[in-house]
């Protein structure tokens, strides 16, 4: 390894209102090297990455190619230093071509005026051979899978002459096959003297790609260590500041009578692809049900089927015994359904609306809140009132707009509604992502105590965490199916082979 | 994993979102207020009377007889006598002319509120006419009052199946509603044109059928004038309708069940459909809605003052257009749309040829000067960055104020 | 000699199918050819059989895997062939049905082109994703510029380049608002309508008074004020009445269609057009100025849509009239919808409503026809509701048409 660094940023410092995002952070790379930026979502690395492309102009700090200055605020000049950067959402024009995608801005001529494609093609060829990656120059990137896309950006950077890679949250989209096959790409990569900024949150990919690994916690550097001297556990304290596994106490399930009721289920999503094949499940009254899996395995096609929000092509569902199989959105909510949504923004309230008002979205139309159509605004407002002391809302009252209220509070709002409708099936997707500590405590202890009400609750999360410490049962969802249960004592490792589609003993299908 | 992470999410964001419909009535709702709204209007009159200066008139005695020309002076207390009498004649043709322009904003107003941008106003107002005309010169033994229900009932239901054509098809194939309306506007131009036209089939058989004109509609259809003389186009009681609409729109959006749909699929239509709310049939609605406001619109006027519709009316209408701007720089509220519709109404009066002093501003420019200034305030309206400027103006004051440190 | 002999001969890189189906385009482009003067082949037989070879040729080629090509060359030789008897037809006769159909397709090009000149604009500009409903007032100003231009300097080309500036003028005015201060687009473009309408009529009646236009002298070449018609041919056959005295806007037309095509499709300005149009942040991510290429195709859409105003004034019509464009702005915008944003599209889609105008000219001439003429009038309307319906095929616009773009 050579001694001066291909990259050095120093002292970088970029606010937001009310947020800084980067707080004089200093890192460098070496050539050949994989450096990764390790953090939670919201640490600030994205925003560093923007800032070394050009994207955000810091507000200090200064950044170094081989010894270089960078003009900063400039995607251009960071190019012609070599810097490329693979965005977590990918920057590709859906209707052209791979090749088009890839030569776009720095195109091969032909007689100097016309564009051409041959060549284009051809040099796109030559770059994935060279690098192992494989793509298929002329097909259009719409009809291309998403592993295949990321590719298409790693050469659009190479295209460039990139020597340093910048790959943002790259695996936060592909499977676990995909993920294996783009770490055989960065070994390839820098084993041809590429250097590779690699950004992740999950400790075990970094650990296994990373020469070294820069710990980021609210936009402050706290620690740069070589892989060798890093553990799993020590990673994950320095990335949060604190112990991580949040125990939740709970009695045993006593579980009762069946509320939700699955059978063979079949969904297609809006792009047409089968996400959810034949997938049967129970959930009874008193117990709470986790569904496990790496993100985009028919989880949120399976609950919008579950909410009537999506058509299920084949199989059936009942809630509380009544058949509520492609039953409107309104009808399933009334049969005895919750849902708390996976994305409280742009799902679970409507951001521009009173707490009032949010809190009577399933029923604004039912008595006592509207007779014959006319709203009763001192009644939602009383309502209100009521429902935000009981669930400990704070920073606003009826009169407030939702988009005011901090995430915990939204969450606690969402919460609110649903629980106050008295669900037989409550349905749970993420309900504490991106939330602090004390908002997760008061939605995991809710989720239990609705549980001890007995009501049946169907979880569905991406941290392995949550789903330990709540559930009763476990589903593990891969490629669309139910690949593996366990109990309640499953350990990681066990939940983790499934959720790759690897086979376990005890699995059920 | 914090809720600073929201925040410098929502802060990227804002940065970078492309507002569609839904994020500018999200932004008019944070950065609303009058404040805003009077500036635009403001900057488009500077530039309006730089154009007057460039022409070589004085602009603030050409605004002085604009102002003079819409009869607003009328309220002053001081003004007496014969400045009074015209003055109050003045103001009439200003309410006259306001009274479309309030129903058709609000045409474009509550399809904003869903979400959907109505372009149609000027297609639902024709509809609207046209079916006005129709009726109100048929049936001519009818008794008046229900005559005129009559009227204004098909009228209001022919706008509204009108538009409907624009909101089925965003409900059913997702067409987009400002290409749609602008077609139909079109077509109920040419349309129109046919009916009224020589040879055409509801064109009036008087004057040995030589005149591209339409019948008369019955003498006991007309709209009853109660302020000034019914000969030279007084004040009809369709004003009155007008400011009912208003209200109508109001208690609508926000009292009732409907409205609460309506304004849920404008902000988010993803959380409406999750709350159980049927999308597509609010966009069929609103939209339906909406023409039934510009098809009131359309049949007062044919009641209230034209009596009768000729091809060329029908092709230089713009009343439709100017609603845009009215419901734009009304914000699309009720109060908004009232006070900008009496900006667009006085503003039209004020420079029309019978109205402006000839000695301050030549009225064959006049005219033309209108046009301008209205096109400059639609510009300026629109222009998001001057809203959300001022916005960040009152933003930077606000901590300042009180004491905090913080975003600057 | 058949096709496959000839394939035989040709040498290694003609022997491709691709070369072959462009061969059989060209063949069938012949078959026609031939018939015209100086060739002028009287019997029958030349063009069926050139026309059978064509296909032939494009047989093959589809046959090897040149699937468009091939396609090409099968309906350029079935054409060529048909057009060639019709040709051959024509030469010896049968004037009147001739005549009335030749002057039917020179009287479809002359209502054709202005509408081609907007909607290749309008192409400019949407792909480039900046919506353009502004295209009826930039073609305005043009049209008055134009006449303005060509009177004021007595040569009409000067006027053409006059008009083309002041349409490029508005156009940026538009732009500074479209794309800096993020004005929506649709209201933005509503302004420019005004704007121009008002100031044109401004102008109109400031310079030219109530006397209108003065007339305009024709004269050979580069000289004169009106814009001169290309004389071929004055001879009485089918294509001699077509295309033998089209005006030299025509000619441009055409030029200018094949240009917008190759550039926007086949260079890397128009990848990065149309890049910028998809997706603005991937273009700007490598290096592409979004702003600056929004500003370009904006200007160079006015400009444009503004040659298209002039060919009116100065090239058809030699004279000026307030609001004379009469919404061929938005049937141009209908053409570029209807022709699903590509030129090609657009220009067949012009040439459609072009004829549906001509149509309805000719009506206008038959008594008992006359008043349903102007129902052709809405046809455009009509169709390109239907086809944004999706009953033709959906027309989907560029991804990022009509967002305003935020750099960080």
């Amino acid at each position: 390894m050579a001694e001066t660094p291909v990259l050095e940023l120093r002292a970088i410092t970029k606010r937001f209102p009310g947020v800084v995002a980067n707080d004089r952070v200093s890192l460098d790379l070496m050539p050949g090297e994989v450096h990764a930026l390790l953090g939670e979502n919201g640490a600030g690395k994205s925003t560093l990455m923007n800032v070394l492309y050009g994207l955000y102009h810091p507000d200090e700090g200064e950044i170094l190619v081989k010894g270089e200055k960078l003009s900063l605020g400039s995607p251009k000049d960071a190019i012609e230093h070599g810097i490329g950067m693979v965005h977590q959402h990918f920057m590709l024009i859906p209707v052209m071509t791979v090749a088009e995608n890839v030569v776009l801005a720095s195109e091969p001529t032909r007689g100097r005026l016309l564009l051409d494609y041959a060549e284009a093609e051809r040099s796109v060829r030559e770059l994935s051979e060279r690098f192992g990656l494989r793509v298929e120059p002329g097909a259009r990137i719409e009809s291309i899978g998403v592993g295949q896309q990321q590719r298409v950006e790693i050469l659009k950077a190479l295209y460039r002459g990139a020597d340093i890679l910048v790959l943002d949250e790259p695996t936060a989209v592909l499977t676990p096959q995909e993920a294996e096959d783009l770490f055989a790409v960065i070994r390839s990569l820098t084993g041809q003297g590429k250097s590779v900024i690699f950004i992740s949150h999950k400790l075990h990919e970094v650990l296994e790609v990373a020469d070294r690994i820069s710990v980021l916690r609210r936009g402050k550097l706290v620690e740069t260590i070589a892989r060798e001297g890093a553990t799993e556990e020590s990673l994950a304290r320095a990335m949060v500041g604190r112990e991580v596994l949040l125990r939740v106490d709970k009695k045993p399930a006593t579980p009762g009578e069946e509320l939700l009721a699955v059978d063979d289920l079949h969904v297609v999503d809006a792009r047409g692809i089968e996400a959810v094949r034949g997938v049967s499940l129970r959930v009874r009254a008193g117990e709470i049900v986790g569904i496990a899996g790496v993100d985009g395995n028919g989880q949120a096609e399976l609950i919008d089927a579950l909410s009537g929000l999506l058509h299920a092509t084949a199989g059936r569902v009942t809630i509380a015994g009544k058949d509520v199989t492609n039953a409107t959105a309104k009808h399933v909510l009334d049969v005895g359904l919750g849902h708390i949504p996976q994305d409280r923004q742009r799902r679970g309230l409507v951001l521009q609306f009173t707490l009032a008002e949010n809190l009577v979205l399933h029923d604004y139309d039912a008595e006592p809140n509207s007779r014959r159509g006319w709203l009763h605004p001192r009644v939602l407002i009383a309502r209100a009132r009521t429902l935000l002391q009981a669930f400990d809302v704070r920073g606003g009252g009826p009169t407030t707009r939702a988009g005011a209220l901090s995430g915990g509070n939204q969450q606690k709002v969402i919460l609110a509604r649903e629980i106050e409708r008295n669900p037989r099936v409550l349905i749970a997707a993420q309900p504490t992502r991106g939330l602090d500590v004390g908002a997760i405590e008061f939605v995991h202890r809710r989720l239990i105590e609705e549980r001890d009400e007995g009501r049946a609750i169907l979880l569905v999360s991406l941290e392995l965490d949550e789903i330990l410490s709540l559930s009763d049962r476990i589903l593990v969802m891969y490629g669309g199916r139910f690949v593996g249960e366990f109990g309640a004592d499953a350990t990681e490792q066990e939940l983790g082979i499934a959720m790759i589609g690897g086979t376990v003993k005890g699995a059920a299908a | 994993m914090s809720d600073d992470e929201g925040r410098e999410r929502a802060a990227e964001e804002t940065a970078r979102e492309t507002p569609g419909v839904a994020e500018k009535l999200a932004l008019y709702q944070r950065a609303g207020g009058v404040l805003t709204a009077l500036m635009t209007a403001l900057i488009a009159f500077l530039i309006g009377g730089l154009v007057v200066l460039a022409s070589g008139s004085n602009p603030f005695s050409t605004y002085g007889a604009v102002f003079n020309g819409t009869g607003l002076n009328w309220l002053f207390p001081w003004v007496t006598g014969a400045a009074r009498t015209t003055a109050g004649l003045n103001l009439q043709q200003t309410l006259l002319l306001t009274t479309p322009l309030i129903l058709c904003g609000l045409a474009v107003a509550f399809a904003f509120r869903c979400g959907m941008f109505n372009i149609g106003g000027e297609g639902q107002y024709l509809v609207g006419s046209i079916m006005a005309v129709w009726i109100g010169s048929s049936f001519l033994k009818m008794n008046g009052p229900l005559h005129i229900v009559l009227t204004i009932v098909v009228a209001a239901l022919a706008g509204g199946l009108y538009a409907g054509i624009a909101g089925f098809l965003k409900a059913t194939v997702g067409a987009h509603e400002v290409i749609t309306t602008i077609m139909l506007n079109w077509i109920a131009v040419w349309v129109g044109s046919w009916l009224f036209g020589l040879g055409g089939p509801l064109q009036s058989h008087a004057n040995g059928a030589a005149v591209p004109v339409s019948n008369d509609i019955a003498q006991g259809a007309h709209l009853h004038v109660f302020w000034g003389d019914p000969v030279l186009q007084g004040l009809h009681v369709g004003f009155f309708v007008a400011l009912a609409a208003l209200v109508v729109y109001w208690l609508t959006l926000n009292r009732t069940t409907l409205g609460y749909q309506v304004r849920a699929v404008g902000f988010n239509p993803e959380a409406a459909r999750y709350g159980g709310i049927g999308v597509a049939r609010n966009y069929f609605r609103a939209m339906a809605i909406a023409g039934l406001f510009a098809g009131v619109a359309g049949a007062v006027d044919v009641l209230g003052w034209e009596f009768r519709l000729n091809v060329n009316d029908i092709q230089i209408s713009n009343i439709g257009f100017i609603a845009i701007a009215v419901a734009l720089l009304g914000r699309n509220t009720a109060v908004g749309v009232f006070f900008s519709a009496l900006l667009f109404g006085a503003l039209l009066n004020g420079t029309s040829t019978r109205n402006l002093d000839p000695t301050v501003f030549r009225p064959d420019l006049a005219g033309n000067l209108t046009l301008i200034i209205q096109g400059l305030v639609v510009l300026f309206v629109g222009a998001d960055v001057l809203v959300l400027w001022v916005w960040n103006q009152r933003r930077r004051l606000r901590p300042r104020r009180a004491g905090a440190v913080g975003s600057s | 000699m058949s096709a496959p002999e000839l394939v035989r001969v040709a040498p290694a890189r003609l022997r491709e199918p691709k070369a072959v189906g462009v061969g059989g385009i060209l063949l069938g482009v012949l078959a026609f050819w031939l018939t015209l003067p100086p060739a002028k082949a009287t019997s029958l037989l030349v063009p069926v059989l050139v026309g059978a070879l064509a296909a032939a040729c494009g047989a093959w080629a589809v046959f090897r895997g040149a699937r468009r090509v091939g396609w090409g060359a099968i309906v350029a030789g079935a054409l060529g062939a048909g057009l060639g008897i019709a040709a051959t037809h024509s030469g010896r006769g049968n004037l009147t049905t001739t005549f009335a159909w030749s002057a039917l397709i020179a009287s479809m090009l002359v209502y054709s082109t202005p509408l081609t000149y907007a909607a290749i604009g309008g192409l400019w500009s949407e792909r480039s994703g900046v919506v353009n409903i502004g295209l009826e007032g930039m073609m305005l100003t043009g049209a008055f510029f134009g006449i303005w231009g060509a009177d004021k300097t007595g040569n009409w080309l000067l006027g053409l380049l006059i008009a083309m500036g002041a349409g490029g003028l508005l156009a940026l005015v538009y732009g500074f608002f479209a794309i800096h201060l993020r004005t929506d687009q649709i209201v933005g473009g509503t302004a420019i309508n005004f704007l121009a309408l008002g100031i044109t009529g401004y102008l109109f009646i400031d310079v030219y008074g109530s006397n209108g236009t003065p007339d305009l002298s024709v004269g050979h070449w580069l000289h004169g004020q009106s814009i001169p018609d290309i004389p071929i041919s004055q001879h009485g056959g089918f294509f001699e009445t077509a295309f033998g005295d089209l005006n030299l806007m025509v000619w441009i037309a055409f030029a200018v269609l094949i240009l917008t095509h190759v550039i926007v499709f086949r260079t890397p300005l128009g990848l990065r057009l149309r890049s910028v149009g998809e997706h603005p942040r991937a273009a700007d991510t490598v290096g592409i100025s979004v702003f600056k290429t929004r500003y370009a195709a904006v200007t160079l859409s006015g400009m444009l849509s503004a040659m298209g105003g002039a060919y009116l004034s100065i090239g058809f019509v030699h004279s000026f009239n307030q609001n004379m464009t009469e919404g061929r702005g938005f049937i141009a915008l209908a053409a570029l919808i209807f022709g699903k944003w590509r030129p090609a599209g657009a220009f067949a889609a012009a040439l459609l409503f072009g004829f549906s105008s001509a149509l309805a000219q000719r009506l206008g001439t038959i008594p008992h026809w006359a008043s349903y003429a102007v129902l052709f009038q809405a046809l455009p309307y009509v169709l390109t509701l239907i086809a944004v319906a999706g009953v033709i095929g959906r027309s989907i616009p560029p991804a990022a048409d009509g967002q305003p773009y935020t750099k960080q």
